[in-house]
């Protein structure tokens, strides 16, 4: 790569070669000439070590800071390197990643979810077995990433499906949440209705820019009530969803979205918007949502937080009657980041990954970002403003058994696409019967 | 009676304005209001008119950027077709030769086309020239795409030309493309206008081809950047006002100094 | 093509023919055209097609024969778009060009500041359909849009709805935009057309004493009727491709009630979880034959009573 070694050349028109005293000086002029070459391309060369990197979260200050920090810090573990981060909101970053992956203009590095397995069929993703320290992964996140025999994706966020609540606004209802945390379908059922009653949304699920948050409530009554077996079955489509105990759970979700469950903005609130709806305006009794909730709850309040001292609680979601598994919970891998398998500098993104795998990392995310990290952490060490939050978060965890992966995670092509149409975003907003889910859920296996 | 029938009409006249123009309008005393002034009321006259909101869109959230892209993409392409266009119009309209009605057929029906036939496969073939995500392939693209309708309005003008002064040219002596040049174009002018604005305006205004051949965010057009500040938070409603009205004042006021030649040309294909 | 011309060309063709038709002028003027056409417009058209026949992959395109088109004709969401796309296209045309002929017709006397009302009549159409989208996504907001809001202040709060985001109204609310859209555009072009007609003809009807109704009918409707069907057309084939609208305000939702042919294809091409763009080029040209049948219908059904300039 550098040019130093070559000898220098002789100009023909040069006449100091006829003088023996100048002459003695060519070759040190030579040997400074290289030096002077030499310095001049040890930082071009390195400076051909720039990894693109493209992510999600771009309104969530706290995993933009952990990323960044953790940018800088390997840049300063490895002089000449240098990561350009491109921050995206989700939807806008599948949307270019799709077009450029196939355009071959796609980033060294970039984010992905578990779900998106057309990555891997189709050999877009580079194979981290080897390149990062497992030993520092929780084999269940490693599992999440691990198709036949590699592991495509680094599994930094994991998240539990929460349902979290306003204890101000329980206290005010008159209601007392469970010594378990856990109400039963009756009194649910009974808690919307008094909320409503009081011109209180019950829950302020958002359909308006994803997939997923109209179907919490629902999937995670079908896991507690089908248990772990049998709800994999449903999710894979081998259990049909005639089944009596899907068409109950079924059942009661239509009880709650004609009690008024819902914000009547459903369809359109935005996720963003949804937090907001909760903690700050017009506030919501309950929210069911992933453990990222704290990714934007605590942002500061200008920037969509919830506001100071605001009364969060965290409560189970609702035993299902006569349900196999009621401390079943739904424990989903998040964020990722994988390496793009045509690029020149795979294996210096391998490295910047492999940067992550390390329990002061792992710490580090749980303490900033307060959500649950594939990176194996050691608990004790948590300290922090947010400290008390985590414990609550770990009480709220304590006796459950979890499924890994939700919905959208597990299923695939059509099912996916009318799960999200079905039961996402009509069944909650109470445009459809039970038995027109069931009808199209089975029909579309 | 008459006094009465006419002040029917004029009241429906003014109600049917109001409903065109409202929103446009609404939009744009949003434009001048802070998103916080607007969640109190969101019908209420600007109390302080922030004139700065417009800098701050410009300056502050990459619209120059985005501006700047669809002027020169737009510009390429409306020069291109301009050019290719009326050559080809002057030529089907004026020579006789076979095939003529069969390839203006052909190229005339490609207005009907659904862009979905053609995004995929545009889409493939810009990858493989290596001109995708380049503003140079949307100008080609949005060139090909406005041809028909060029081609069409420019050779049904083209063709009422009295055929006597290429005569008296021919005899003089000039080469058909001297006859394009000098005799055709300058007496097209006003179809000409007509085909550059309104190929200004659709190009201006495109969506799916922009959407889908452009990934990177400095090379954005303004429709893909209005939706800059859709985010995922509380829509920012005073500032996406601002940015709408960025977007739409230029056109508007394109129109409103050509809106004369525009009817002419647009009903002189229309029309009998 | 108008009588002028005709004798001017054929004069000019005379001309031409004693010289030869010039084919390198005609090559020189047409070139660039053709190689527009055919690189950016017919090639992708057929490789489309070809890609329809195929399940194409970033690394390989595999021949899979008529696989994709068994896969559409069972395809609910594909038929469901289809009929959304078509009840769009020929209601439109029906709302958009009889609003504009009604109020063309009522305003044919020449009212004061013409100017300033097609300025105004002609603003949505300057919109692009996202700024249209954002803004009427806007209006019909549950909470403060424009028509729940004015449903409240008239006391008709029961009729207020969340509009689009209901199967039963979201349609409907879409195409009432569009006609909001166009309706001023084809006004615009009715009033120029019955502008240029010739004055004669009115007076002579005027003399015969037909009456108000019985000179629209026989004198005024027949002379414009040229200009009326090619809005309708143009309309109807303007809804065929819509995409814009839908995806800014909707995306095809609630329970596919919006979803268009065109959203579908987007969809299946660059949002659903594989990179296939052989399926979604099988519905586009699917897509395409249907909209060219219904174009070619359409123009052979009106040239039974007049010959359009083609």
């Amino acid at each position: 790569m550098m040019p130093a070694a070559e000898p220098p050349r002789i100009r023909h028109d040069d006449n100091e070669g006829d003088n023996p005293m100048i002459s003695a000086f060519r070759p040190r002029r030579a040997f400074i000439a290289s030096v002077f070459a030499a310095l001049v391309a040890l930082p071009t060369a390195a400076l051909a070590q720039e990894l693109t990197m493209w992510s999600h979260w771009a309104a969530e200050v706290a995993k933009r800071a952990y990323v960044e920090d953790a940018i800088k810090r390997f840049e300063a573990s490895k002089p000449g390197v240098k990561v350009k981060i491109t921050w995206y909101e989700k939807s806008a970053l599948y949307a270019a990643l799709k077009t450029a992956l196939r355009a071959g203009q796609a980033p060294d590095v970039f984010y992905a979810e578990v779900d998106q397995t057309d990555y891997i069929d189709n050999n877009l993703l580079a194979d981290l077995s080897t390149g990062v320290n497992w030993n520092n992964v929780e084999p269940w996140a490693k599992q999440a990433w691990t198709f036949g025999k590699g592991t495509y994706g680094f599994p930094l966020e994991a998240s539990t499906v929460e349902v979290y609540y306003n204890t101000k606004l329980m206290a005010d209802l008159g209601v007392t949440v469970p010594a378990n945390g856990q109400f039963d379908q009756a009194a649910f059922l009974d808690l919307v209705k008094k909320a409503r009653a009081k011109g209180i949304t019950p829950m302020s699920q958002g359909v308006g820019d994803r997939p997923f948050p109209g179907a919490y409530v629902t999937h995670e009554a079908l896991l507690k009530k089908l248990g772990m077996n049998d709800y994999d079955a449903l999710m894979k489509g081998k259990l049909s969803w005639s089944d009596p105990r899907v068409v109950e759970t079924l059942t009661w979700v239509k009880q709650l979205v004609d009690a008024g469950a819902f914000p009547t903005s459903f369809t359109s609130l935005k996720l963003g918007e949804s937090h907001i709806y909760f903690h700050t305006n017009p506030g919501a009794l309950m929210f069911q949502v992933a453990s990222w909730y704290t990714a934007r709850a605590f942002n500061p309040p200008d920037k969509g937080g919830q506001p100071v001292n605001f009364p969060l609680g965290i409560m189970q979601s609702p035993a299902m009657n006569g349900g196999a598994c009621n401390n079943c919970k739904s424990l989903a891998v998040g964020g990722s980041y994988v390496v793009n398998a045509a690029s020149p500098r795979k294996d210096l993104g391998i490295a910047f990954l492999n940067s992550f795998a390390t329990p002061e990392m792992g710490n580090k995310w749980l303490e900033n970002v307060l959500v649950q990290t594939g990176i194996k952490t050691d608990a004790s060490k948590i300290a922090g403003p947010h400290a008390g939050y985590f414990k609550q978060l770990a009480k709220a965890n304590e006796s459950n058994t979890y499924y890994f992966g939700t919905p959208v995670q597990v299923m695939q092509g059509k099912p996916k696409e009318v799960f999200t149409q079905v039961v996402n975003s009509a069944l909650p907003a109470g445009s459809i019967s039970v038995d027109d889910v069931v009808k199209q859920m089975n029909a579309a296996k | 009676m008459h006094r009465l029938q006419r002040a029917v009409v004029l009241f429906a006249l003014c109600v049917f304005t109001a409903f065109a123009a409202g929103p446009f309008f609404w939009v744009a005393t949003m434009s001048l209001r802070t998103t916080s002034e607007i969640s109190r009321d969101h019908y209420a006259w600007p109390g302080t008119l922030h004139w700065n909101k417009f800098p701050d869109a410009w300056f502050n959230s990459n619209y120059s950027t985005y501006f700047q892209n669809s002027l020169l993409v737009v510009v390429s392409a409306v020069i291109i077709l301009t050019l290719v266009g009326a050559m080809a119009a002057h030529c089907f309209a004026r020579y006789r030769f076979k095939l003529n009605r069969f390839f203006y057929f052909i190229i005339f029906s490609t207005i009907i086309f659904p862009p979905q036939i053609t995004i995929i496969a545009l889409f493939q073939i810009l990858v493989q020239y290596g001109l995708f995500n380049s503003l140079i392939g949307l100008t080609l693209v949005y060139v090909a795409f406005q041809l028909p309708i060029t081609v069409y309005i420019l050779e049904s003008f083209f063709a009422r030309i009295p055929g006597d002064l290429f005569e008296a040219a021919r005899i003089d002596g000039y080469s058909e493309m001297a006859i394009f040049w000098r005799i055709s174009l300058p007496i097209a002018l006003p179809a000409l206008s007509t085909t550059i604005i309104l190929n200004t305006i659709l190009l201006w205004n495109e969506f799916l081809y922009a959407v889908v051949l452009i990934t990177d965010e400095d090379k954005r057009t303004l429709p893909l950047g209005i939706q800059r500040f859709m985010g995922d938070q509380m829509e920012d409603i005073g500032m996406i006002s601002t940015g709408l009205m960025i977007a739409i004042i230029p056109v508007v006021l394109i129109y409103a100094f050509f809106s004369e030649k525009l009817i002419q040309g647009m009903t002189a294909g229309a029309v009998k | 093509m108008p009588p002028s011309s005709a004798g001017a060309s054929a004069a000019g063709a005379h001309v031409a023919r004693a010289l030869g038709t010039p084919w390198r002028a005609v090559t020189v003027f047409l070139l660039p055209a053709a190689t527009f056409y055919v690189a950016f417009t017919a090639y992708p058209v057929f490789r489309t097609l070809w890609n329809s026949f195929h399940k194409v992959l970033p690394a390989k395109e595999e021949f899979v024969g008529l696989a994709n088109y068994a896969e559409l004709v069972r395809d609910e969401i594909f038929w469901r778009a289809v009929r959304n796309t078509l009840v769009w296209a020929c209601t439109s045309p029906l709302f958009e060009v009889s609003i504009a002929l009604v109020l063309a017709l009522a305003l044919y006397a020449k009212v004061p500041g013409r100017r300033f009302f097609r300025i105004a009549w002609f603003t949505p159409v300057l919109m692009s359909y996202v700024v249209v989208g954002i803004i009427w996504a806007w209006i019909y907001n549950y909470d403060w849009g424009a028509v729940n809001t004015g449903l409240r202040a008239l006391g008709l709060n029961s009729w207020t709805r969340a509009w689009l985001g209901k199967q039963e109204t979201a349609l409907p609310a879409l195409i009432f935009v569009t006609t909001w859209m166009w309706s001023g555009f084809n006004m615009v072009v009715l009033l120029a057309a019955l502008h240029s007609l010739p004055s004669e003809v009115i007076e002579a009807a005027e003399l015969d004493n037909c009456g108000w109704w019985g000179k629209l009918v026989h004198v005024i409707f027949p002379m414009i009727r040229p200009t009326v069907l090619n809005l309708v057309v143009l309309s109807f084939v303007g809804k065929m491709k819509i995409f814009d609208l839908v995806w800014i305000t909707t995306k095809g939702g609630p329970l596919w009630s919006t979803e268009t042919v065109s959203i579908y294809v987007y969809k299946r091409a660059f949002e659903w979880n594989t990179f296939d763009l052989g399926y979604p080029s099988a519905v586009a040209s699917v897509w395409f034959v249907i909209v060219l049948g219904s174009v070619l219908t359409l123009s052979y059904v009106f040239r039974q009573r007049e010959k359009l300039e083609y």
